[in-house]
This record gives C-alpha cells, sequence and structure tokens, in this order.
C-alpha cells in the first residue's frame, strides 16, 4: 500500500467546520435564540387566544368590501410598480451589462446606483417616501420601481453576459451598433430567461405590495396592520386568507406564462399568435388602468414647490450622524441583523430540506406554499406574540417564510439532479436515506448552497426592516427615528443597510465560487 | 444457483415488448458474456436479473430469492433446494430483505453513475452501503472510512493516483473505471456488468474485462458481462448467450460458437456482415435448453 492514505481534505474540513461554529455561536447568542420562548405558558396563552380568534373569520359586508378595494390596491400597487421597475431597468442593464461591448468595461457608476437601488429595502424606500408624498399608494409605486427596477437591471445584465457572445461579436464585427447586436445575437438566446424572470419578479412584487401597507403605503397591509395592532383575529384570518389565495393565483398565473414561453413557436411569418397579441394588448392596458385606479397624479410631482420641498427632505438627512455613541448603537443594530438573517436562513434550510424531501407528497407542498404565501413581516407579526418581541421573533419569521421558499427550490432542484446515481446505490442495497446522501445530494448540493445563499443575500434585506414591527435589528433603529424626525441619525442607519447587504453580497459571491 | 429466468419477459408500459420468453439459468461462479446488436435487449436483461425492472411476465430467481413480476420479491427460505419447487412464503418481501439481496448484486453500468461533485474515495466506498451499517456509512461521509480499502480496489484498476480527486475531474474511460472499482470494493456474489468497457482503448479493455473474470473466479462470484466485442467475449468467458431482438438465440459455450452463428446473431447490423437466411436448427436447440432448465430450475 502506498503511504498516501492519509485524507488531504480532512484537516480544512475540520478547520471549516470549528470556524463555521466560532462565527455562529455568536450570532446565535445575538439573535437571542430562546426555543423555550415557543412555549412559555404566558406566550402560548397570548398567541392561542389570538388564533382562537382566527375563527370565523371575518365575512362582514363592510369590511369584505374594504378587503376588495385593498386587494385591488395591492395588485395595482404591484402592476404599476413593475411597469415603473421595467422602465427603469431595460436603460440601466443596457449601460450596466458588459454584454455587446468590443472591449470589457465594468461600468462602475451603472453598478453601484444599480446597487444602491437593490440595496436599499423596498420598505425603507417606502417609508422615505410616504414621507414626501403623503399617505397612500404613490409611495409603495415608487418604492417597489425603483428596488425592483435595480434587481431586474442587474439580473438582466447578469443574463445577457452569461450567454454566447460569439454571436454579437460577429455582428459587431460585421457593423452593427450594439443595441443591434444585443438585440440580434444575444436576445434570441436570453429571451426565455429574461421574460422568465420578469414574471417571476411580478410574482414577488405581489408579495412586497402587500407589506407596503405596514408603513402606510395602501393596499391589505394596512388593513392587516390594523388588525393586528387591535388583536382582531377575524379580520386578520380574512386577510390571510386573502393573501394566499392572490399568491396562490399570481403563482399559477405565472407558471402558465412560464410554461407559455416553453412551447415552441407556431410555424407563420408574424411572431404574433393570438395569445401574444392578446397578451400584448392586455399588458398596456392593465398598467395604464392600474396607475388610473391609483390616481397617481405624478404632475404633481413636477411642480416647483414639491420640487423644493423634496430636494428640502433629501437635505435634512445630510450630514449622517456620525457621532461616537449613535454609531455603537448602529453597529449593534448591524449586528443583530446580522444574526436574524443567518439564524433565520439556517433555520430555513433546515426546515425546506425536510419538507422537499418527501417531494410527491401533497400535503408538504402545500405546506410550502403556505409558507411562502405569507410575507416576513406578517410572519413577524404573528413571531412577535409568540415569543414576544425581539430579534428570535424576526428570525422565526424570517425561517417561517423563507423555509416555504427555499423548499420549493429545493424540491425543484433535487428533481432536476441526475437520477442515475441514487438509483445505482439502491440497486446495491444502500439502506434508505443513503442513496440521497451518496448519489443525490452530491449533484443538487452546489445548486442547494446557491440558493440558500442567494436567499441569504435577500433575508439581510428583509432582516433590516422586520423591527418595523419590532422584531429587533436596524429596523427598529430606522423606524423609532424617522417618527422622531430624527433624519440625520436615520440617515446613518440606512447606510449601515446598504453597506451591511453590500457586505453579504460579497461574502455570498465568494462562498459561492469557493463552493463550485 | 446462482440466478434462474423462467419464461420471463419485459413489455414497457408503451407495449414494446423488450424481451419475451427468457429462460436462462446460472449457477454459481459461471461467467456468461451477452452478445447481440444493439437494442436486442441485453441491458434489459441485466436489468431484470439486478432487480432494476420488474419484469412483466414468467418466475425469477436470484441468489435464492424469488423475485416476482412487481419487483416486491418473495423470500424462499434457503434450505430448500434448488431443484425443489419453491413455496414463497405469502408476505412480500420486505425493504430489509430486497435490501439484502441487493447488496449482494454488483453493477457495472455502461453510463457510470457518480456524481460529478463526489471524490472518487466516496464513491468507491459507496459500493458497501448495502453492507455497512447506517451510521458508519454517515460518518464515512465527513472522513472517508475505508481509505487502504478504495484504494486497493482503485490500485486494480490501475487508479490509485485519483483517490482523492473529483469524479468531474476524470476521462469517461477513467470514470468507467472507477465505476468497476466500486463493484470490486462491494465484493457482490453476483455481478452484472453492461458494457463494462466502452469507454476504454483495446488494450485497457481486455486488461479490465480479465480483471472482472478473475476477481469472479477468485471469490466464486457469477459474472454477466454484456460486451459489443466479440473476440473479447470468446476469449474470457466460458459461456457466450446471444441475444436477438429480445429473445435468445443460443447460449453455448464459447469453444462451440461459430463464426455461422455470429454472422446469424448480427446479420441486420452492418453492411459487410453476409444476410444468411435464418436457419431453423438453433431454434428447437434453444426451446430444448428451455425445457430442461425449466424443469430443474422453479
Amino acid at each position: 500500500m502506498s503511504p498516501n492514505t492519509h485524507d488531504p481534505a480532512a484537516r480544512s474540513r475540520l478547520f471549516g467546520t470549528l470556524t463555521a461554529l466560532v462565527i455562529l455561536w455568536p450570532l446565535f447568542q445575538a439573535a437571542e435564540v430562546k426555543p423555550g420562548a415557543l412555549f412559555e405558558a404566558g406566550n402560548l396563552k397570548v398567541i392561542g387566544n389570538f388564533l382562537a380568534a382566527f375563527l370565523p373569520p371575518e365575512t362582514g359586508a363592510e369590511f369584505l368590501a374594504f378587503l376588495g378595494k385593498a386587494t385591488l390596491e395591492t395588485l395595482a400597487i404591484a402592476t404599476a410598480g413593475m411597469a415603473l421597475a421595467f422602465a427603469l431597468a431595460v436603460p440601466l442593464a443596457y449601460l450596466a451589462t458588459g454584454a455587446g461591448r468590443e472591449r470589457v468595461t465594468l461600468n462602475p457608476l451603472t453598478r453601484s446606483l444599480l446597487t444602491v437601488l437593490r440595496g436599499i429595502p423596498e420598505l425603507v424606500w417606502a417609508l422615505l417616501f410616504v414621507r414626501v408624498f403623503g399617505l397612500g399608494p404613490a409611495a409603495g409605486v415608487l418604492a417597489l420601481g425603483l428596488t425592483y427596477g435595480g434587481m431586474l437591471a442587474k439580473v438582466y445584465a447578469e443574463i445577457l453576459e452569461s450567454v454566447d457572445p460569439a454571436p454579437a461579436r460577429a455582428l459587431r464585427h460585421s457593423g452593427a451598433c450594439r443595441p443591434l447586436a444585443i438585440l440580434y445575437g444575444l436576445i434570441p438566446q436570453a429571451s426565455k430567461e429574461l421574460a422568465s424572470y420578469t414574471v417571476y419578479r411580478w410574482e414577488c412584487a405581489i408579495r412586497a405590495s402587500v407589506v407596503m401597507g405596514f408603513v402606510g403605503a395602501g393596499g391589505l397591509g394596512q388593513l392587516m396592520d390594523q388588525a393586528m395592532k387591535m388583536l382582531n383575529g377575524g379580520e386578520a384570518a380574512s386577510i390571510l386568507l386573502t393573501f394566499m389565495l392572490l399568491v396562490f393565483a399570481a403563482d399559477g398565473l405565472s407558471g402558465l406564462l412560464r410554461r407559455g414561453l416553453e412551447t415552441p413557436p407556431a410555424h407563420r411569418a408574424s411572431p404574433f399568435g393570438w395569445r401574444s397579441g392578446l397578451l400584448l394588448l392586455g399588458l398596456p392596458l392593465t398598467i395604464v388602468a392600474s396607475f388610473a385606479f391609483l390616481k397617481i397624479g405624478f404632475s404633481e410631482l413636477l411642480t416647483a414647490e414639491a420640487g423644493r420641498s423634496i430636494a428640502e427632505f433629501i437635505a435634512s438627512f445630510f450630514p449622517l450622524d456620525l457621532s461616537a455613541e449613535w454609531l455603537q448603537k448602529v453597529a449593534k443594530g448591524v449586528w443583530e441583523t446580522l444574526a436574524i438573517s443567518v439564524v433565520g436562513t439556517l433555520l430555513a434550510a433546515i426546515v425546506g430540506l425536510l419538507l422537499a424531501l418527501p417531494r410527491p407528497h401533497a400535503p408538504f407542498a402545500f405546506v410550502l406554499n403556505t409558507l411562502r404565501s405569507v410575507p416576513e413581516l406578517v410572519w413577524a407579526t404573528i413571531t412577535a406574540l409568540a415569543v414576544g418581541l425581539g430579534p428570535f421573533a424576526g428570525a422565526l419569521a424570517l425561517a417561517l417564510h423563507t423555509a416555504g421558499v427555499l423548499g420549493r427550490l429545493y424540491a425543484e432542484a433535487l428533481d432536476n439532479a441526475p437520477p442515475a446515481p441514487a438509483q445505482a446505490l439502491r440497486l446495491a442495497g444502500a439502506p434508505i436515506g443513503l442513496p440521497f446522501l451518496y448519489g443525490t445530494l452530491p449533484g443538487a448540493a452546489p445548486q442547494l448552497i446557491a440558493y440558500t445563499l442567494y436567499r441569504w443575500e435577500m433575508n439581510i434585506r428583509m432582516a433590516a426592516i422586520l423591527g418595523f414591527v419590532g422584531a429587533g435589528g436596524l429596523g427598529q433603529l430606522l423606524y423609532f427615528e424617522l417618527s422622531l424626525f430624527h433624519y440625520a441619525q436615520a440617515s446613518t442607519v440606512i447606510a449601515a443597510m446598504l453597506l451591511l447587504s453590500i457586505a453579504v453580497d460579497q461574502t455570498s459571491t465568494w462562498l459561492r465560487r469557493r463552493m463550485r | 444457483m446462482s440466478f434462474c429466468l423462467d419464461g420471463v419477459g419485459l413489455t414497457h408500459a408503451n407495449g414494446f415488448t423488450a424481451l419475451a420468453d427468457i429462460t436462462l439459468r446460472a449457477e454459481q461462479g459461471e461467467r456468461i458474456a451477452l452478445i447481440g446488436p444493439s437494442g436486442a435487449g441485453k441491458t434489459s436483461l441485466l436489468s431484470l436479473i439486478g432487480t432494476a425492472l420488474p419484469a412483466t411476465a414468467g418466475r425469477l430467481e436470484v441468489l435464492d430469492f424469488a423475485v416476482d413480476g412487481r419487483l416486491t420479491a418473495k423470500f424462499k427460505p434457503p434450505s430448500q433446494g434448488s431443484s425443489t419447487v419453491a413455496t414463497p412464503l405469502d408476505s412480500r418481501l420486505r425493504g430489509n430483505d430486497s435490501r439484502a439481496l441487493r447488496a449482494r448484486i454488483g453493477t457495472v453500468h455502461q453510463a457510470p453513475p457518480l456524481p460529478g461533485r463526489q471524490r472518487v474515495v466516496t464513491a468507491v466506498l459507496a459500493g458497501k452501503l448495502g453492507q455497512w451499517p447506517v451510521w458508519k456509512s454517515l460518518l464515512s461521509l465527513l472522513h472517508p472510512l475505508d481509505i487502504p480499502g478504495a484504494q486497493a480496489a482503485l490500485a486494480r484498476v490501475d487508479l490509485a493516483d485519483k483517490l482523492f480527486g473529483r469524479c468531474d475531474q476524470l476521462s469517461g474511460g477513467q470514470l468507467q473505471r472507477v465505476g468497476i472499482a466500486r463493484v470490486l470494493y462491494q465484493q457482490p456474489d453476483l455481478i452484472l456488468a453492461d458494457e463494462p468497457v466502452s469507454a476504454l482503448d483495446p488494450a485497457l479493455a481486455l486488461a479490465t474485462v480479465k480483471l472482472l473474470v478473475a476477481d469472479a473466479a477468485a471469490r466464486g462470484a457469477t459474472l454477466v458481462a454484456s460486451l459489443h466485442a466479440v473476440d473479447l467475449a470468446l476469449n474470457n468467458f466460458s459461456r457466450i448467450v446471444g441475444v436477438k431482438a429480445g429473445h435468445i438465440a443460443f447460449d453455448l459455450p464459447s469453444s462451440e460458437v461459430s463464426d455461422a452463428l455470429l454472422h446469424e446473431l448480427y446479420a441486420s447490423e452492418g453492411q459487410e456482415l453476409p444476410t444468411l437466411a435464418g436457419e431453423a436448427r438453433f431454434s428447437p436447440q434453444a426451446a430444448a435448453n428451455d425445457a430442461a432448465i425449466r424443469a430443474a430450475c422453479c
């Protein structure tokens, strides 16, 4: 036997595990993880009473009329916000992407603009816009437009960079200008992915617009906030059911649209059939109707006086409060937010994997969809009742929603993993579970980890705003300072959020590259 | 008796009949080569014996287990001699029994089913998952528990230096040999090899087939290998089974396999082979074989 029987990876594995423990332990401390709090008599009583009040759901005619209007408002905010985001994303993506360029330029200016747009959570934008434009849906639409515009632009740019650049390069070498080279050389390769991602984002926008109401930007969230504050279980139940229906419907529609993208084009000269024609006609109509329904008068924003008040508002955020005392408080908020996001994502990954394993069974799919359809912020209002205000409530809320999201993604990834290795092990008599660990997981793990890390990037932004409903972290600080009109302090918090989300993005990218 | 098929057929859900009325019996320690044109049903036959696919007709016994058509095999008490009629217990073969059976069958797959990101050492050790206790298999994911064993198996296929490499860093031929090393490490009573050397150059193919044969001979294991190269089959295996269009065309000692038989077997494939008229003299012989085997088997 040759002497080389020592596993060369053993040391780095041990070291990696120890490092992870050393980092995770204080984070669990900071998140104030106390599973016992779930079972404390007092907490059980509060949440029990609240949940008991869920039945029967409120079905009064007056309330249902409110609910119907709020639902329409939510849909309209999502659609109008997405339209704005798309209008913003296309030029930004064109500027930011390296695709179709003769020489690779990273365009740092556009890229950092995108980072700022994405890095500040939509709810923070909404909270700010509410102060400029007053309570109402306009703030929600603008917030959604800016954040999602940034996200769409970044992903569009990345998709365009990920396809084969040769066709576009060839076109440019034969004299085509850059936009045309992209249209003819890259879009045909990327169109399906681009459309699919846009539809997926619209689905997310519906969820996001639901929670806009928590900061007074209209829609279902506003109703929910009121119901929760008054501990009106019946109303909360009706609203939650509406949430779920809405999200399921959006899910179904988006699935339908994405399946439509899968079907090969019909054999005819015109690229449009009756279905795509209907869509092209219906889409602008829906967008116009949404803006009309929300009665957003953008012309009012363009007056000199509005401009002056906006400028004053922005100016009041500067200079940032950088006193040592305040920075110390913000640092504690940063640490707590980080802890919420990490603990929440980890718990979600574990629960999601467990729920994804028995994937053929319907009840698990239903549990996943239910977890996913309730936004984090709504979960937080419920978990805060269950374990009391504080970071643990935030981590739990994050975990519940994310478990639904990750569970679904995991199930898809596991379905797509090549079945042969696990099947071979099953045929060699491996006991239950081991074919999965030895055969399926090695193939699927990179994707599972990538999904988890992507989700962590989103969760850090979410963790930053869970504090709006009292679940600790930076959000709590921001909400507090804004209600006291301490704008200089608030802007420090916003800057911290931005830096934190950038840092998490970098770490996540680095980890993903390491795992490859 | 290693395995015994009695009138076994396989019809897919779409109505395509891959195998029909296959009767075949192998004693423990026999080494059999399956030859025949592409699509004849060699892989299907190996899948049936390996309990990967349930037969849709006939009866099947593998390593003292009676496997019924729905892959819910029934245990046959080993005390009963193979010549007596099996009296399957009425209970369905439970997961444990089915795993116990499968742990004794080693399969070399045509496309090695190894996850790209798995390390070679783990891929080889996975051969013993059916035999190891679960805690050991779990622990081995954290740190490989039998490095010398895996290295010894890899050394036999000349890949000891790839022990800690990753499967996606190997070439197709190297990967196929890792698949063989896994089966060598598993040490099964029945080795089923489906085109085990299809990705190897001729010299390596010969050495690898010899290795499989030698391993089976040394341990008294049964070996059934489907091979494309007829010379490899004739020179290394004592018994040759020709498969054609879902039927067994002939089942003879290798010394009795004539050129005429081979031309008949591959007649429909390739331009150079002369198209011989179908001769009836082989069918009666196969039928006689069938009757004898049926009498002895089930």
